[in-house]
């Protein structure tokens, strides 16, 4: 298993307690295209901050291709973030005064790889996902739907074990949803990148093989979705 | 290292207003720092070019009036030096350190005459180190040496008033080397001519100490004993050398052992260091001043910092999310740091030296009239290469410190607050 969790406790402090994750355990495979999917307030954010070594939890163990990932130095854990997760923001989280090539070459420049190859490096993800003319602009010059491009292309650069994103259709419109969605899909099939993507929109979770349900810190249900017609949605629609 | 300037530079040029301003107080400080340290020089120069010349391992002994009353006398005793004394400081009690021992005579109310010229003169009758001792110019001859001394030769050194006078006006001195005058009515040999003040009443002729001891003098009185020693390095050891000479020659004049006003010395070597430990106060004065001045720049600094990291924690945790260190964080701001303190530094030293070479053409080359005498307050103002290394090494040091607080709020911030901050 690439991710195991178990029995993940997390509770944030701010004047009086509030227990978030209530003992979570799960498995996510190389490979999978997952989606965990809740309500505002279920936990799921604070899953994702876990998974992705931005946040700690308090009690249980968290298992990373084979690493137990707790009580890990700042520098340590940006190293593991750096080399075995790509992350996609809903609101892109694109450094704005760095062009769109610049901002895919940043995760390459703290694994300390020279000038010019992380740049021949960065300009072929942006060629692959269609924005090499974009390159030289600035994140407020481009549309949401290729701003969020940018930031998979960065979050791609690195080879990671797994992608994270969170909300990644939040911010976009219908068309672009899916078309960003349809990507991640096609990543996930064409280059066997894993993929855990939090949302509360069933459409979205709708496009993933597998729904995670998660409700008031614990794990519901989970779903396999490999037709792609799981919710009472209907199939490939995402609503908005 | 070119990436982190990269940074750098966007991060600046972004706050161009905010930078210069806090840049400014940076360059003013060191500024200061170098104008301050520009001038403490030019005053320690022109102090140090006064001692030129001077052995300063030589002390003056001058008789006093006692202020005890010893032996049956009473205070208020006038003592004066003869030439026992030299004798007695040349003597067995002081060979462990006293070298040569000099003395000077003056005698007044002799009519020096040239031709149809001549002035009412002050001779003084003195040992060949007397020129080095009080720093004297000679612009034509020489001074006294030892076989005028030996000799008892009538020979004078007058100044080059008196000489230009004789001459009408005209500046070839050296002409009169050699040329016989007429004190009194013993003709003396003019064999130097030395430069007095210009605007003062000096008007002193000097003349070999035998000669006017030997030819006119009443009595075997002295103004002035000097000699020159060796072997007393430290102040303490000065200290109790002079308790010891003192004791020697009160109890020879019949003055109390420990009664220090009955004869006074100048000793040139503790006045040396005296003004060495004064200049030295001074430089560290001034060092304290300017970096006081340089550290409400630093403060600046660190505050337009704090203000970056505030503003940028939402970048940092973006970039602390994809792998960013809080190495590689804390590195971006002092190092943003140092290159303001640095490059505004620089600019502020560059102009301090503008500002010293200014001083030195104006303050520096003139000499200042005041009082109706002429001296020269600084001189060659400036900073050599090692205060501009200095005060480099500061200018960094500052900046790290500068950049060392905010740096550390940056890099301590977790990814997943930084990301929520706007």
């Amino acid at each position: 298993m690439l991710i195991e969790l178990k029995g993940v406790n997390k509770t944030y402090d701010n004047g009086q307690p509030l227990h978030v994750l209530k003992g979570i355990d799960l498995s996510i495979d190389r490979g999978e295209f997952v989606s965990i999917m809740g309500a505002s307030g279920s936990g799921k954010s604070t899953l994702l901050n876990i998974l992705g070594i931005l946040d700690n939890y308090d009690t249980g163990e968290y298992w990373l291709d084979g690493r137990l990932i707790k009580d890990l130095s700042e520098r340590q854990a940006a190293d593991y973030r750096n080399r075995m997760i790509g992350f996609v923001f809903q609101s892109f989280n694109l450094i704005g005064f760095k062009t769109a090539v610049e901002n895919v070459e940043l995760p390459l420049f703290y694994q300390g790889v020279s000038r010019h190859k992380r740049h021949a490096l960065a300009m072929e993800y942006l060629d692959r996902l269609g924005l090499t003319e974009w390159a030289k602009h600035y994140p407020n010059e481009m549309s949401g739907g290729q701003k969020q491009r940018v930031a998979i292309a960065r979050a791609l650069i690195t080879h990671p074990q797994i992608i994270l994103a969170d909300e990644p259709t939040g911010a976009l419109d219908s068309k672009t949803s899916v078309e960003v969605m349809d990507l991640l899909g096609q990543l996930n099939r064409e280059e066997k990148v894993t993929l855990i993507v939090v949302t509360h929109e069933s459409g979205v979770a709708n496009c993933t093989d597998k729904i995670i349900h998660i409700k008031d810190g614990v794990i519901g249900e989970i779903e396999m979705n490999a037709q792609h017609n799981a919710s009472a949605f209907g199939a490939s629609t995402i609503m908005k | 290292m070119r990436d982190v300037f990269i940074e750098i530079w966007e991060s600046i040029r972004r706050n161009k207003l905010r930078t210069c301003l806090t840049g400014f107080a940076v360059a003013w400080g060191i500024f200061m720092l170098i104008v301050l340290l520009g001038a403490g020089n030019g005053i320690m120069n022109m102090a140090n070019s006064n001692m030129e010349g001077i052995n300063v391992n030589t002390m003056e002994v001058y008789g006093s009036t006692t202020s005890k009353p010893y032996g049956g006398f009473k205070q208020g005793r006038y003592i004066e030096l003869d030439e026992q004394d030299i004798r007695l400081t040349a003597g067995p009690a002081f060979t462990d350190h006293i070298d040569d021992v000099s003395a000077s005579l003056t005698q007044s109310g002799f009519k020096m005459t040239y031709g149809k010229r001549y002035f009412d003169i002050t001779l003084d009758g003195v040992y060949p180190d007397f020129a080095s001792l009080n720093q004297m110019e000679i612009v034509a001859g020489r001074f006294i040496n030892p076989s005028d001394i030996k000799g008892m030769r009538k020979v004078l050194v007058i100044t080059h008033q008196q000489a230009r006078n004789f001459l009408g006006g005209k500046e070839n001195y050296a002409s009169l080397i050699g040329q016989r005058v007429k004190v009194g009515n013993l003709s003396f040999k003019i064999v130097g001519i030395r430069r007095s003040a210009e605007n003062e009443n000096d008007s002193i002729i000097y003349t070999p100490y035998t000669t006017l001891r030997g030819i006119f003098a009443k009595s075997d009185k002295i103004d002035m004993l000097s000699f020159t020693f060796h072997g007393l390095e430290t102040e303490e050891q000065n200290e109790a050398f002079e308790k010891e000479y003192r004791q020697v020659m009160n109890r020879r004049h019949n003055a109390a052992p420990d009664d220090e006003r009955a004869i006074w010395i100048f000793n040139n070597f503790t006045s040396f260091m005296q003004m060495n430990k004064g200049t030295h106060i001074l430089e560290v004065f001034l060092w304290v001043i300017g970096i006081f001045t340089l550290l409400s720049g630093i403060v600046g600094v660190s505050n337009i910092m704090l203000i970056t990291v505030k503003e940028r924690t939402h970048e940092f945790g973006i970039r602390k999310a994809i792998g960013a260190g809080p190495w590689s964080v804390m590195k971006l701001i002092i190092a943003e740091s140092v290159s303001i303190t640095a490059f505004f530094g620089y600019i502020g030293m560059v102009l301090g030296m503008i500002a010293c070479k200014v001083l030195d053409s104006t303050v520096g080359s003139k000499p200042l009239e005041l009082f109706g005498e002429s001296f020269t307050v600084m001189e060659n103002p400036s900073v050599g290469l090692d205060v501009a290394l200095e005060a480099t090494i500061l200018l960094i040091v500052a900046g790290t410190i500068a950049g060392m607080i905010p740096a550390r709020k940056a890099a301590r911030v977790k990814p997943i607050e930084a990301l929520r901050a706007e």
